[in-house]
């Protein structure tokens, strides 16, 4: 009896302790947020001089930044340039990765095997390496640059590996081949079975796999910049290029604009937030 | 799940309530300051009402491309091309070198995917680099006529027009020196090291602790101060060359190179009373430019470039700023310690192996634009705020800094040596001067630095 | 019969997923291996065929080495810290704590950022607000800005790193906890097993398949830092903080030597590839047979 009393104290105690390293560990994560939401509100000379005050010396505490961000920008063409790539991109991994993971999961073959072991590989290819060889094949041989579908197409390329591997796992441990074998005696072909029955079960790793897969689309800027030099084609992490100078950058700016280029992604996240981690669940360990 | 519901609300509304005030430009906060160096900076009106240009009708519909890598001028550029629109019909549209890559990477880049800018906006090292390969050749351009001695020829020929002139030396805030001392202040009395020390003696006596701010930027060290040793040879390209080569070939040796030593010698005045001597490397850029303005120093060394800086930090365009030269000793006849380094340092180089007939002809044009039209001279010097090299163009610049190189221009007191090297140049001693700014390596190693790297060169 | 189903299986559900990888990656990077046998310099339109020369180029450039072994060093902090705490705070967050969801998503938030934007941030917290903290408090921590030194830039570095990664681990670790049946945490709880032997024998066992994971994803990008490195510390102070792959671009970009960046970042992947891959075999073979 005594004991699980001071079993009890003990766990509380525990729980007290854990609960208060985690609030001071979340608040380091927090930090760097918490000075670029600051620091957007302020002028350049309160930035540099005075980066950690806010409160208590509002000087000209302003949306300025933001207006110049949101006009340099160009910002509603360069959301829209965005939404159209990542969107388009990101359906297509979806689709694509699912399939293929799901054939290389039920034919154990040697294409199978080969492919998934080239993507495990590739997925420590520094981007360096391919640069230049991918915008001299696809610019100087085929010429297809600066177009989006060419940006989608690569994107889809690139985030292939990530997503089939995540895919793999899910369906070798969450999709029981029974279910299937029952579709096809009821007379459905692979493709039916595939859309009506599988694609259903996959939904949390889908949840995951959109919101990883946007995420790395929506934020990248290499690959992007060395594709669009169109600026109707830019996409917001590109358009915000003009605020880092030659000397010196703009912090205001460069601040109040990735706010803006946060806030959508932000959006989506919370959103789709518990279904990340079921399918992380699901998926990524077995 | 209330707490969900919570922060969604949160960023909705957030997002909601930023939305709503960009569209309407709202300010709160107390009182604007008037001094306030973030209001929107007055645009210098040019006057189009005069425009002599002949404007070449066949090249209407025209579409070229203009790469620029110097992303301060960007909306200026954006508008210069409008401009040039407006009357040839030949749409300029004007790419920037975003962030994180070199301009030479771009055009690179670009090249590699068949899809080059027509005109490229590159360092001279990087048109050199380009030039035989890749440029046209623009020898048979009038302008070329309109910059005697800021053309760079590269084996007898041109391929780039020089865009504007850019100067570096010590900058002086002169109010600042003034009020110090309690007296008037000549710049042009101070002509040796000795008398420039004893000047920040005086500072430092008067009040001001340390009056120097000195960039630990690598490219401000490997490139704008280091290169001074090829520079000051003899104050020509050609000099600068020349020791280059020399220095490659172990023909000169920089134990015994008194420039190397001059150097030095003066970097070690600028490093003494550094604003930041405590912590070199820690250095922040736009600290620099505030420190200046407001008389924390009187000095900095940097380039024309650093105004909008300087004026973000609270500078009026009618402030007496200027340059005092980079003193190299005491011998008041030596002209490194009189004049200062301006040169062309943004080439505008036109492609030559994709552009067709039309867009060659259409570049070539709007080269001749900025050199020739009314309009475009207006807009080189006041929208772009640059220092033209050309002298066929009257317009004088605005701000302090880029008038002072332009009037001892006038005045023949700059030295104008261009010193090709290495693109890694600056990367590679810019950190061996690093190292020497904070003290991690001494005068022999930083030498055997400079030696080393040019003894890895082929 | 049947092999006809089965290409035509394979050409809509393989095919074009295969496409679009092997177009995107395995082409150009055979394309890559191609360039570093010539002196290509990335704009000369001929190339000449050189063999293996830019390869002992590579063993010439001191620098490459350094900035590798430095890597190795940066690689092991990072691998370790970012499990470490990935894997505690995980363990946290899935014993019940209140706001736990709120947690979750709050740790993952690096993770919505892009990593120069990121880097750009950081430096702006270390040689701005912690100066300035350090100014307006006295504490000599922050009194200089940790970028201007090499240690503290380097520890500056694996800072951010730890911080970027672990938001990600730290969902693949909730994931795996999540996975542990009840049964067996309650079984063990009955059994007597608590604390650190609960977590030895018990726990850790079952959760092997998500360190396998997470290694081989923190190792991978860890060896392949770019972007943070760039615009944290671009290198500075004094080259102290370049990494490999930096180094690679600098080498083919800033020098201006194509084909010897280009072998560099092929020994740098060949490198990478087999630390992961015995790192892989050997978290494997613990993991237990679910």
């Amino acid at each position: 009896m005594n004991k699980t009393t001071i079993g009890g104290t003990k766990r509380k105690a525990a729980n007290l302790l854990a609960m208060a390293g985690l609030v001071i560990v979340f608040a380091a994560y927090m930090f760097p947020f918490l000075m670029v939401v600051i620091n957007a509100l302020k002028q350049k000379r309160d930035i540099i001089k005075s980066p950690f005050s806010w409160l208590f010396t509002i000087k000209g505490l302003s949306f300025d930044n933001f207006v110049k961000a949101f006009t340099q920008m160009d910002f509603l063409n360069a959301f829209k340039n965005s939404l159209i790539v990542t969107v388009s991109a990101t359906l297509l991994v979806t689709l694509l990765a699912a399939m293929l993971a799901y054939y290389i999961v039920r034919h154990n073959n040697g294409i199978s095997k080969i492919t998934f072991s080239l993507m495990v590989a590739s997925m420590i290819i520094p981007f360096q390496a391919i640069m230049i060889p991918l915008v001299s094949i696809y610019g100087g041989t085929l010429n297809i640059l600066n177009h989006r579908a060419t940006l989608i197409f690569m994107h889809v390329g690139f985030s292939m590996t990530m997503s089939v591997f995540m895919f793999h796992g899910f369906i070798k441990g969450s999709v029981p081949v029974a279910l299937e074998e029952a579709a096809y005696i009821d007379g459905c072909s692979r493709t039916q079975t595939f859309f009506k029955i599988v694609f259903p079960i996959l939904k949390p790793i889908i949840s995951t796999m959109v919101i990883l897969n946007s995420l790395a689309f929506w934020n990248d800027f290499l690959l992007p910049s060395l594709v669009l030099t169109d600026k109707k084609l830019l996409t917001l992490p590109l358009s915000t290029y003009s605020f880092y100078g030659t000397y010196s950058a703009d912090y205001g700016t460069i601040m109040a604009g990735l706010l803006l280029c946060v806030i959508p992604i932000l959006i989506l996240y919370i959103v789709l937030q518990k279904q990340i981690i079921s399918g992380v669940v699901a998926g990524a360990v077995k | 799940m209330r707490k969900k519901a919570a922060a969604r609300f949160i960023v909705l509304g957030l997002a909601g309530v930023l939305s709503a005030s960009m569209l309407t430009g709202c300010r709160f906060g107390f009182a604007s300051d008037p001094d306030d160096p973030n209001e929107a900076k007055k645009e210098e009106p040019i006057d189009t009402s005069v425009d002599t240009y002949p404007y070449d009708s066949s090249l209407e519909g025209t579409e070229i491309t203009l790469l620029n890598s110097k992303a301060e001028i960007q909306v200026a550029l954006d508008k210069m091309g409008a401009e040039y629109e407006k009357k040839s019909g030949v749409h300029v549209e004007v790419m920037p070198v975003t962030d994180g890559d070199s301009p030479y990477t771009k055009v690179v880049s670009l090249y590699n995917s068949g899809n080059p800018p027509t005109m490229a906006i590159l360092d001279t090292t990087d048109v050199v680099a380009l030039a035989g390969e890749k440029a046209l050749d623009l020898s048979g351009e009038p302008w070329i006529g309109e910059a005697p001695g800021y053309v760079t020829e590269i084996d007898g020929k041109v391929y780039s027009l020089p865009l504007c002139i850019e100067g570096r030396g010590i900058i002086y805030n002169k109010s600042v020196i003034e009020k110090t001392l309690g007296e008037a202040f000549d710049p042009a009395s101070i002509q040796t090291q000795e008398a420039f020390a004893k000047l920040l003696d005086r500072l430092v006596d008067a009040g001001m602790e340390k009056p120097v701010s000195l960039a630990k930027e690598d490219w401000s060290l490997g490139a704008h101060q280091l290169q001074y040793i090829y520079e000051t040879y003899d104050g020509t390209s050609e000099g600068a060359q020349q020791v280059i080569e020399e220095i490659k070939d172990g023909k000169l040796d920089l134990e015994t190179y008194g420039r190397m030593d001059q150097f030095t010698d003066m970097f070690d005045i600028l490093k003494q009373y550094n604003v930041a001597k405590g912590n070199p490397l820690g250095a922040d850029y736009d600290e620099m430019a505030i420190d200046l303005a407001d008389g924390k120093t009187a000095f900095w060394f940097n380039g024309n470039w650093a105004w909008p800086n300087i004026a973000e930090a609270g500078a009026e365009s009618d402030d007496p700023y200027g340059f005092l030269p980079y003193y190299m000793n005491n011998d008041e006849n030596d002209f490194a310690n009189s004049r200062i380094q301006a040169s062309p340092s943004k080439q505008v180089m036109v492609d030559g192996q994709y552009a067709d007939a039309k867009q060659q002809a259409a570049a070539k044009d709007f080269l001749k634009w900025i050199v020739y039209s009314e309009t475009g001279q207006q807009m080189l010097v006041k929208t772009c705020n640059l220092i033209p090299p050309f002298q066929n163009n009257p317009y004088e610049p605005l701000d302090p800094l880029s008038r002072d190189i332009y009037e001892k221009m006038r005045k023949d007191e700059v030295f104008n040596a261009s010193a090709i090297v290495p693109n890694d140049h600056w990367a590679v001693l810019g950190a061996a001067m690093q190292k020497y700014l904070a003290d991690r390596s001494d005068r022999e190693e930083l030498t055997a630095a400079v030696q080393d790297y040019w003894a890895e060169q082929e | 019969m049947k092999s006809n189903k089965r290409g035509k299986d394979f050409c809509i559900f393989a095919l074009p997923g295969m496409f679009c990888f092997f177009a995107v990656v395995i082409v150009p990077f055979i394309y890559g291996v191609y360039l570093t046998l010539t002196d290509w310099n990335g704009v000369a339109k001929v190339k000449n065929f050189i063999g293996l020369k830019n390869f002992g180029g590579v063993m010439k450039d001191t620098q490459f080495w350094t900035s590798l072994l430095l890597t190795f060093k940066y690689v092991i902090a990072v691998v370790i810290l970012v499990n470490l705490i990935a894997f505690i705070i995980a363990y946290l967050l899935t014993r019940g704590i209140k706001g736990q969801n709120f947690f979750r998503a709050g740790f993952f938030t690096p993770n919505l950022i892009g990593g120069i934007v990121l880097g750009y941030i950081w430096q702006f917290v270390f040689s701005r607000v912690f100066v300035s903290v350090g100014e307006s408090t006295g504490w000599n921590l922050f009194g200089v800005s940790w970028l201007s030194d090499p240690t503290k830039a380097f520890i500056a570095l694996v800072a951010v790193s730890v911080w970027q990664l672990s938001g990600y681990m730290i969902l693949i670790y909730v994931a795996g906890f999540m996975g542990l049946s009840e049964d067996v945490m309650e079984a063990a709880s009955i059994d007597g097993a608590t604390g650190w032997r609960k977590m030895k024998s018990i726990v850790m066992p079952l959760m092997m398949s998500s360190v396998t994971i997470c290694l081989f994803l923190t190792l991978s990008r860890a060896f392949m830092v770019y972007d943070v490195n760039l615009s944290l510390t671009a290198g500075a102070p004094y080259g102290t903080t370049e990494m490999a792959a930096m180094h690679v671009y600098e080498k083919a970009f800033t020098s201006r030597q194509f084909g010897l960046g280009q072998a560099e970042a092929l020994l740098l992947f060949i490198i990478v590839a087999c630390i992961s891959g015995i790192q892989v075999y050997l978290t494997k073979r613990k993991e237990v047979e679910a």
